[in-house]
């Protein structure tokens, strides 16, 4: 990808960022958030951009990262544009996790700890249908595998939910449309730490990536473990995406759309497509939160739509540039 | 259309006019007591102590908070009904009753508040209901340096309590007893009248697909008790069931007590007219503008369904 494109996408994050601290329900004027970001002027100023706006930029930010790269690599790796985090059970694992939580009524804080479980319960499930069937590097048995772990929790949510009270329901739907607007440092904190590791490890399997991309025959040809190989990218993404539903619940067409816009903008080769997935995801959720906060003041959208809602758009320019 | 034997609703007017001057009199008492003993004491610090919320939070409030913001309904009429309807900087979507909290500014939702929209109204004190989906709210305001106080309001005692700790936060105990024991009051006559009478079986449909009925967690099975009825569903805990048509045909209910918009509904539903109550055309309607929620209108709550479940009480 041009130096060029890389520095667009750079700045089109720093100014996402910017908007994003500076725009919300209360109208300070630019000078007054810049300020506040510096915690100088009006308390109340400094308390809303830097308590209240700071850290859900930031959890959108490695939201869209976790996203974006985790989408990629998935896609990759399962030689599927349509796959994503979400296509694989992670996201129904994931819910499953939650919903029993909410309607078990454990304490809020221990949501995100169930739907981590959840998610990963789901992804080694999927990797066992997949096993037995003596399929691990096949990625077509692989995304079946994904599928109907996915149904399998849908349904389980339903019979959950069906007897569940109105207020629990409240929550989970809530949980379930995904949502940035409960940051707090050390879940950033936490997300990071996925976010950067298994992004890390990603883009260092950029290489059998590509190798992958030819083949299985070619790739094993060019050396690669084809089965090792792709249940370490297809374990590495999902912690990822189950780290990120854990931290924000279901944020979905993040990881679906994203590659498919970097790819877009020239991204050649995985290492770059990791990267600017990774850029592209944090610039959409980022303004898909600043939207989600001022589009229908005083209520909040769910955030988990907003991002379909811009990233759809955007999708459909590539499409149509693609044919 | 008086009801002989339930007497009416004491000084519940919806203007509150009624009882403002007697305790206008206790109030100038207490505080001159208040400022005589006072004059030997150092002016304290400024913020007190109220006890603990039902988020198990300290309620730490300035003595006496002139910004509030209800994001409750019963929290809005309350305030309105202990004459500190003024002092509202900001209210939910749902505070609708008494009509002057029309004039109050609407801040969204109640659950999950718009935050930076609270803040803005600048408020001492936020009062919100004990929700888990609160919960984030509830430190985002505390750490703003924002008093906060949440409060469960389902069932009648709650109310009690309710309205007489916000007595004491205003500075009005005077006033929020008056409330609090004018409603007690009502609804103790309502229930002595209707003791002896016999109990009306009946079940209130809240919701079709799914079916969802009032159960014995609602403070509206509490006041069909008072009324003289049993709610069918008293013993499951729960404050709104889900259940079937075919169980609530088993229990077989004397009446179905319902809002106006589902009367119609339930008349007209061939599934319905399973039930003997609805064949003899026992669908009963509620005036549910006095029992939406636990509040200041419990009292007339109690007398409008008591009318409706014992006519003859009318006589």
């Amino acid at each position: 990808m041009p130096t060029g494109r890389w520095l667009f996408l750079l700045f089109a994050l720093v100014l996402a960022v910017i908007a994003a601290l500076a725009i919300g329900t209360i109208g300070f004027g630019p000078r007054e958030s810049w300020n506040a970001m510096f915690g100088r002027g009006d308390a109340t100023a400094v308390f809303v951009v830097r308590q209240l706006r700071l850290p859900r930029t930031v959890l959108a930010l490695l939201l869209g990262a976790g996203l974006g790269i985790s989408g990629a690599a998935l896609q990759g790796v399962l030689r599927n544009p349509l796959a994503e985090p979400y296509l694989l059970g992670v996201s129904g694992g994931a819910a499953v996790g939650a919903v029993l939580a909410v309607t078990a009524g454990l304490a809020f804080a221990l949501v995100p700890l169930a739907a981590f479980a959840g998610a990963i319960a789901a992804v080694i499930l999927a990797l066992s249908v997949a096993h037995a069937t003596r399929g691990r590097g096949d990625p077509r048995i692989l995304v079946m595998a994904g599928v109907v772990v996915g149904a399998f929790a849908n349904a389980t949510i339903m019979i959950v939910m069906a007897n569940a009270d109105a207020s629990k329901i409240r929550g989970a739907v809530w949980w379930m449309m995904g949502s940035v607007a409960d940051a707090s440092w050390s879940q950033s904190a936490w997300l990071a730490a996925y976010v950067l590791a298994g992004g890390a490890m990603l883009v260092a399997l950029g290489r059998t990536l590509d190798a992958l991309a030819l083949g299985e025959d070619s790739a094993a040809g060019l050396g690669v473990d084809v089965d090792r190989a792709t249940r370490n990218i297809y374990l590495t993404s999902s912690l990822v995406a189950a780290a990120t539903v854990a931290a924000a619940g279901l944020v979905g067409f993040v990881g679906l759309v994203v590659p498919h816009i970097a790819r877009r903008l020239g991204a050649r080769g995985h290492r770059a497509l990791l990267l600017a997935s990774a850029l592209t995801g944090s610039v959409l959720v980022v303004l898909a939160d600043l939207v989600a906060r001022v589009a229908l003041p005083p209520a909040e959208l769910p955030l988990g739509a907003v991002t379909a809602v811009l990233g759809v758009p955007f999708f459909l320019v590539t499409l149509r540039r693609l044919i | 259309m008086a009801l002989a034997g339930i007497p009416r609703v004491h000084g519940l007017s919806p203007d509150w006019r009624v009882p403002v001057l007697a305790h206008t009199t206790a109030i100038s008492a207490f505080c001159l007591l208040a400022f005589a003993c006072s004059g030997t004491q150092k002016p304290q610090s400024t913020t007190r102590s109220f006890g603990i919320d039902d988020f198990s939070d300290t309620i730490r409030i300035q003595a006496r908070p002139t910004r509030i913001v209800s994001l409750t309904p019963h929290t809005t009429e309350i305030l309105f009904a202990l004459g500190a309807g003024n002092r509202l900087v900001g209210r939910d979507m749902y505070s609708h009753w008494p009509d002057s909290a029309a004039r109050v500014p609407n801040l969204g939702q109640g659950l999950r508040p718009n935050i930076e929209a609270v803040i803005a109204a600048k408020p001492d004190l936020v009062l919100l209901y004990a929700s888990q989906d609160n919960r984030v709210a509830t430190q985002q305001l505390r750490s703003a340096g924002i008093a906060t106080a949440a409060f469960k309001v389902d069932r009648i005692e709650q109310f009690d309590r309710l309205t007489r700790l916000l007595g004491r936060i205003i500075g009005d105990s005077a006033r929020a007893a008056l409330v609090a024991d004018t409603v007690k009051r009502t609804l103790d006559s309502v229930r002595a009248k209707t003791q002896s009478l016999p109990r009306v079986a009946v079940v209130l449909p809240t919701w079709d697909r799914p079916l969802i009925v009032i159960g014995g967690g609602s403070f509206m099975s509490q006041l069909v008790t008072i009324a003289g009825g049993h709610n069918i569903y008293d013993s499951i805990p729960a404050p709104s069931p889900a259940v079937t048509l075919e169980d609530v045909v088993r229990r077989n209910p004397d009446a179905v007590l319902v809002g106006p918009e589902r009367a119609a509904i339930i008349r007209g539903s061939p599934q319905w007219r399973t039930l003997p109550a609805v064949r003899r055309g026992r669908v009963l309607v509620i005036d549910t503008s006095v029992t939406l929620r636990p509040a200041v209108r419990l009292g007339e709550g109690a007398v409008s369904l008591a009318r409706l479940l014992h006519p003859e009480l009318a006589r």
